[in-house]
């Protein structure tokens, strides 16, 4: 068993649990596997999405954002999560409530209705920010837990939009042409392919899925001809919500625009899962709407 | 000395010489309104069309993020409002990345549809996410198929969210009620006969 000293509150959101639980039960396993600890968030909820209620009313986005950051200040834990639009909502209104006095007052205000209280004690880290951190794992260590290495595949990473940007509030550095993931990619033994325009949004934030599919999915088209260009065998993403949408939305892309790319998508935890040696069906590959054999046969 | 240019249109030339925008349309309090609810310098941008180039939505259709910076500062609430192009931003902060005035106008366009909402302008997705997460605690809640995939697994048929401690949803509730988001939501999906 490998020490665990690092414990996290562990975030699930929505999709990850609810469309693809492999993600979840990936996260949980392939972190133990590098002394990260992941501990169920008992009662959290949806972040709240960021596109859909930030949109609307942006004061119930931060009332509900702090109710899930309580629930961990309440286990005195730090909160880790594995989607970017989660990052952006519990991220960020940590963040801004900490700096923000007037803000923190209004929500505090009505969490009060339900017996609870931000102080802001808790930091909230993206699982995947914590592998490429050497004070926590690091991508030595993330290669060290490798036993079958990923050797002969093009991967295509895809950053997503609410990690990262924008920059200038986050600590990531370059937003333009970022490697990190690139590089914890690299240290599970494939190619991390380079590939126009590799931080273009996948077309589902801010609502526009819900709002206008066909646009929504225009912009994630313009994605996967840049990624079959370079000739990736599979994209990989740190958020099941643009899992979705390139996962789904290659049927959908299929369907509206008859173009067909069946290009296997995996959240980077499922990938390392497969590295680590987890099976397809220990991660419910088989949930996944574009058929990930052909990337498996290259590895397994 | 410089001659004027002269179109032969009188008409038209009584518009060019016009350098005032005239409009009863125009709320002079928009600007502050979303300065205040994006917190960005909203009022700084120069019009170099920086966010619009950056933008992923602006190639395939007619929505400029930087026409809305622009309505912002002249005031044109009615137009930025009633404009079904707001809703097409994704929100993927390209242009708050580039903007080289340093103003975020994705947050400029968040803050324009919080003040839309006020006018029960919306698009009835966002309103079914907020239905969606009043009854369950999750914008996408789970469903069978997920449910025994989660077993397979040896996970919990339900994630240990308010799925599994139905006890967090009046919290959930009260918060949401707080600001009448569901009452609201209801309401104007209910006038659209849903
Ligand atoms: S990039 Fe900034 S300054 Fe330039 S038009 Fe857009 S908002 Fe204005
Ligand atoms: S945040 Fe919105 S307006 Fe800005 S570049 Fe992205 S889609 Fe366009």
């Amino acid at each position: 068993m490998a020490e665990s000293k690092h414990q996290y509150a562990f975030f699930l959101g929505c999709i990850a649990p609810n469309r693809y639980p492999g993600c979840e039960s990936a996260a949980i396993k392939t972190s133990a596997k590098v002394g990260i600890e992941l501990l169920p968030l008992k009662g959290a909820g949806c972040c709240p999405a960021p596109g859909a209620f930030g949109s609307i009313d942006l004061n119930v986005f931060y009332a509900l954002a702090a109710r899930n950051l309580v629930l961990a200040e309440q286990m005195n834990m730090d909160i880790t999560l594995i989607c970017n639009g989660c990052y952006k909502s519990i991220w960020e209104v940590n963040h801004i409530l900490k700096h923000n006095d007037e803000l923190r007052d209004g929500v505090n205000e009505v969490l009060k209705e339900v017996d609870m209280e931000f102080k802001g004690s808790i930091d909230v880290w993206h699982l995947a920010e914590l592998y490429y951190d050497p004070k926590i794992c690091g991508v030595n260590k993330l290669a060290a837990s490798v036993t079958r290495p990923l050797t002969g595949t093009k991967i295509a990473v895809h950053y997503g939009c609410h990690l990262m940007k924008p920059g200038k509030e986050r600590h990531f550095g370059d937003t333009e042409n970022p490697m990190w993931i690139d590089e914890l990619v690299e240290a599970l033994g494939a190619e991390a392919v380079q590939y126009r325009n590799k931080m273009q949004c996948c077309g589902a934030g801010g609502g526009v899925r819900g709002y206008d599919l066909t646009h929504s999915l225009d912009i994630t088209n313009e994605k996967l001809i840049n990624v079959t260009e370079v000739g990736a065998d599979a994209i990989t993403e740190v958020c099941p919500f643009c899992q979705l949408q390139y996962d789904r939305g290659q049927i959908e892309i299929e369907e509206k625009f008859g173009k067909t790319y069946g290009i296997p998508v995996l959240h980077f935890n499922e990938l390392l899962g497969l590295a680590q040696g987890m099976s397809p069906q220990e991660l419910a590959l088989d949930l996944h709407g574009i058929d990930c054999k052909p990337f498996l046969e290259k590895i397994l | 000395m410089a001659t004027e240019k002269n179109y032969g249109n009188p008409e038209l030339e009584a518009k060019l010489r016009d350098r005032y925008l005239y409009t009863d349309d125009t709320n002079p309090e928009f600007l502050n309104d979303v300065k205040k609810v994006s917190r960005t310098i909203a009022h700084m941008c120069y019009q170099c069309g920086t966010c619009t180039g950056s933008c992923p939505s602006a190639p395939r259709s007619s929505y400029r993020i930087r026409l809305f910076m622009r309505r912002g500062v002249l005031g044109l609430e009615k137009e930025a409002l009633n404009d079904p192009d707001l809703w097409l931003c994704t929100t993927c902060y390209s242009c708050t990345d580039r903007c080289p005035r340093d103003i975020a106008p994705t947050d400029v366009i968040m803050a324009m549809r919080n003040l839309a909402f006020k006018y029960d302008i919306v698009p009835r997705n966002f309103l079914k996410t907020v239905q969606l997460i009043y009854t369950t605690g999750h914008g996408v809640p789970n469903n069978d198929v997920n449910r025994s995939a989660r077993e397979k697994l040896g996970l919990s048929r339900d994630p240990p969210t308010t799925h599994s401690y139905p006890e967090f949803m009046p919290g959930i509730q009260k918060i949401i009620d707080h600001y009448k988001l569901k009452e609201n939501a209801d309401r104007i999906l209910a006038e659209e006969g849903q």
